[in-house]
């Protein structure tokens, strides 16, 4: 539940903030899913399970293989996850198939970054939690614990949202009855929009331009007279500060001491010029500002930062979808139609 | 607090001038202004693409121009055709369909959906699905044509060898009923995903995930999977009584939308008669006691035949062999998809609808792991 005016998000009953400290992805995963945290037994068993599905399948390889090497990520998750998904006879939306999907989404990533850069693919490290194998997959060494716990609580903090667009998406072909995979490549499809999941490397792009903290007035004021937007600002259903922006800026600022200078600075002035321009709208700060400080410190590349985001979200969407699919009617809403009235086709040869 | 609605039915999410359910009448207006029931014996599926990619019906000229655009957009990627062959051919087809498109899609930087990218995509469904039956019988897919319009070529790519004119017009006949209708799920699909300002493909990768639902594109198998069942004119009674007795839904009846006989269907079934005889005579009886059951049952309901139970006879007619029936629909509302992702452009405001919480009161304090 996103309460955006008391500026709170709540999983199952439990405030983000409650969360985001002590939990592992693992643990919230399983709350979406199962509606309650789970024991030591419950959660070892779901990670042994977790760290059995992070194989990809043949065809999933052979398909990773075969996309070119400049592949939008995106696309490159799109693509693999629908592969990886396909079944001979339509099967209904499980929990070992959300499992399963959950569990690929680091290998896909990491084993397109890694052919990318001309490297050996990385095999899973099963005795690794699934912050720490997605960076062991990655980068080839074990990372540090400060990283994997950064890491860790970005995909406890993004792994659900309320309806937003991609678990909308989500939900809407759930409702026709179709398979978790296809939900889950439509939720992809949205998520890799900017207006929704694509925008935490365009923070960092925007940042890059204004480039330092003394010139930050002086380019967002030229920005905004060319209609720039800002990039990090603003959100539907938060009429405060976004919980998930909070803590991440937090840990920014313990993290990423270079981007946070320039970052708190940027965001002191953006928050000031959107509120002279429009004083009757709550401006703030969105999740993906300081997203982008916190992704860079772990060291994932920038292009990586939204299929990351993925990497969480997709515990919340195979939770929607599973909501969905246990109560579901058929999600079709009306149009308007705006065109002409009703009138004769003319055949071709008299057409002009 | 917003009001709930289950389903977004009678929800107004958008407005378009794609096309029309004038459900109450039981009309379905193409972009233009144009009836289906006017523009199927009149236009090609190319034409009413056109029609709804620009709104107007093209003279013989851009006719001739977006046929030749299509022709040359119909060979698959070289990524795509790799990841078509790595996948078994025993893979449902819908899924075979979601991936070869997302990997024909994938692009190295965003790109917002355009008219080409369109034409492109719409091009090359047929590829796919030829592709897809060719591996399922043992055979190697076929190069596209680019001699033949689109249903011809569709045919083509399935059988490999040169197709007959009678099928090609039930095909193309059938391309253009289906082309577009209103704000369904897979529309809608895509109308969601590309309100995030995302890219063609991912619009018509979701819609195709959408379509795959028994409720939604899956209908017109199940209806030929009950025919199937029923087995013939003399069999239907008993059957559907039986099946009624059970609680078991009758595939190919009713629609969220519809108050009167959907007019899409009634062109079908004037079509199946020559199209497909031994099935048009099961298939009619079958449709005859239904509505009798239905109508005993629920008097005060309007139960009618839908689109799926007479597409299902038609496209056996065709030669279409039941398990690409989804994919065939696929093809068609392709069109459809893309055109809706085009207008819904020029106002582009993200899809976010309220959801109602109904878990525990917040503020709940998560134990520790030992303590659970």
């Amino acid at each position: 539940m996103v309460d955006g005016a008391n500026g709170r998000l709540v999983y199952q009953g439990y405030v983000i903030a409650d969360l985001a400290q002590e939990m592992s992805f693992e643990e919230v995963a399983y709350l979406l899913w199962e509606g309650q945290l789970p024991n030591r037994s419950q959660l070892d068993a779901l990670t042994s399970e977790l760290a059995a599905s992070r194989q990809l399948t043949k065809a999933a390889n052979t398909a990773l293989d075969a996309l070119p090497k400049d592949t939008d990520p995106m696309d490159v998750l799109r693509s693999i996850v629908s592969v990886q998904g396909v079944e001979h006879r339509l099967a209904s939306p499980t929990r070992p198939l959300a499992i399963h999907a959950t569990a690929s989404f680091p290998t896909i990533l990491a084993m397109f970054y890694r052919r990318k850069l001309g490297l050996e693919p990385v095999q899973p490290r099963p005795d690794l939690g699934h912050a720490a194998n997605y960076l062991h997959m990655m980068n080839g060494k074990e990372a540090s614990p400060e990283v994997v716990r950064a890491l860790n609580t970005y995909l406890v903090l993004l792994a659900d949202h309320g309806m937003n667009a991609s678990t909308f998406t989500a939900r809407v072909i759930a409702s026709t009855e179709s398979d978790l995979s296809s939900a889950l490549v439509g939720a992809i499809g949205a998520l890799k929009g900017p207006a929704h999941g694509g925008a935490p490397s365009a923070v960092i792009e925007q940042l890059e331009e204004i480039g330092a903290a003394p010139d930050a007035e002086r380019w967002m004021r030229d920005a905004r007279k060319r209609k720039v937007k800002f990039m990090g600002f603003g959100h539907r259903v938060y009429r405060v500060y976004d919980p998930r922006a909070k803590i991440l800026k937090e840990m920014c600022q313990r993290m990423n001491p270079k981007f946070f200078s320039l970052a708190s600075k940027v965001e002191e002035i953006a928050l000031t010029i959107l509120h002279e321009e429009h004083p009757e709208r709550p401006q703030s700060t969105n999740v993906e500002f300081y997203s982008a400080g916190v992704l860079q410190a772990i060291g994932l590349p920038k292009e990586f930062f939204t299929p990351t985001f993925a990497v969480s979200r997709v515990a919340g969407w195979s939770a929607h979808v599973l909501e969905q699919a246990a109560h579901n009617r058929i999600i079709r809403p009306q149009s308007e139609y705006i065109g002409p009235e009703p009138r004769k086709p003319v055949p071709l040869a008299q057409r002009g | 607090m917003a009001e709930f609605s289950p389903g977004l039915e009678g929800v107004v999410a958008a407005e378009t001038a794609v096309s029309e359910v004038d459900g109450a009448n039981g009309r379905l207006i193409y972009r233009g202004g144009y009836l289906i029931e006017d523009l199927v014996p009149v236009t090609s599926y190319e034409e009413v693409a056109y029609l709804l990619w620009h709104g107007e019906l093209p003279n013989e000229k851009d006719l001739d121009a977006v046929r030749q655009h299509m022709s040359r957009a119909r060979r698959l990627k070289d990524s795509a055709r790799k990841t078509l062959m790595a996948m078994e051919p025993s893979t449902d087809p819908m899924d075979v369909l979601r991936t070869v498109v997302s990997a024909q899609g994938a692009s190295p930087a965003l790109t917002k959906p355009n008219l080409e990218e369109a034409v492109a995509l719409t091009a090359v469904f047929p590829t796919i699905v030829g592709a897809v039956l060719r591996r399922r019988q043992g055979k190697d897919p076929v190069e596209p044509r680019d001699d033949l319009g689109h249903a011809a070529n569709l045919l083509w790519s399935l059988e490999g060898k040169d197709p007959d004119s009678q099928k090609v017009h039930l095909v193309d006949s059938y391309l253009v009923l289906l082309a577009d209708h209103g704000l369904n799920a897979s529309t809608f699909a895509a109308r969601v995903v590309a309100s995030t300002g995302s890219d063609l493909a991912s619009c018509v990768v979701g819609a195709i995930a959408a379509l795959k639902g028994p409720a939604h594109g899956g209908a017109t198998l199940a209806a030929r999977n009950m025919l199937d069942k029923i087995g013939s004119a003399e069999n239907a009674e008993r059957w559907l009584t039986d099946a009624h007795a059970r609680h078991e839904r009758f595939s190919g009846f009713g629609h969220r939308v519809y108050r009167t006989y959907d007019p899409r269907a009634k062109i079908l079934r004037e079509m199946a008669k020559t199209a497909s005889p031994e099935l048009h005579r099961t298939a009619a009886r079958t449709e005859e006691v239904a509505l009798k059951i239905l109508h005993d049952a629920h008097p005060e309901r309007p139960n009618a035949t839908n689109v799926d139970f007479w597409a299902s006879v038609v496209l056996t007619g065709a030669g279409i062999p039941k398990e690409l029936f989804t994919t065939v629909f696929a093809t068609s509302r392709v069109s459809g998809w893309t055109a809706h992702v085009l207008e819904s452009l020029s106002d582009l405001r993200i899809i976010r609808p309220a959801s109602r919480w109904i878990g525990p009161e917040p503020g709940r304090k998560p134990l520790q792991l030992a303590k659970r």
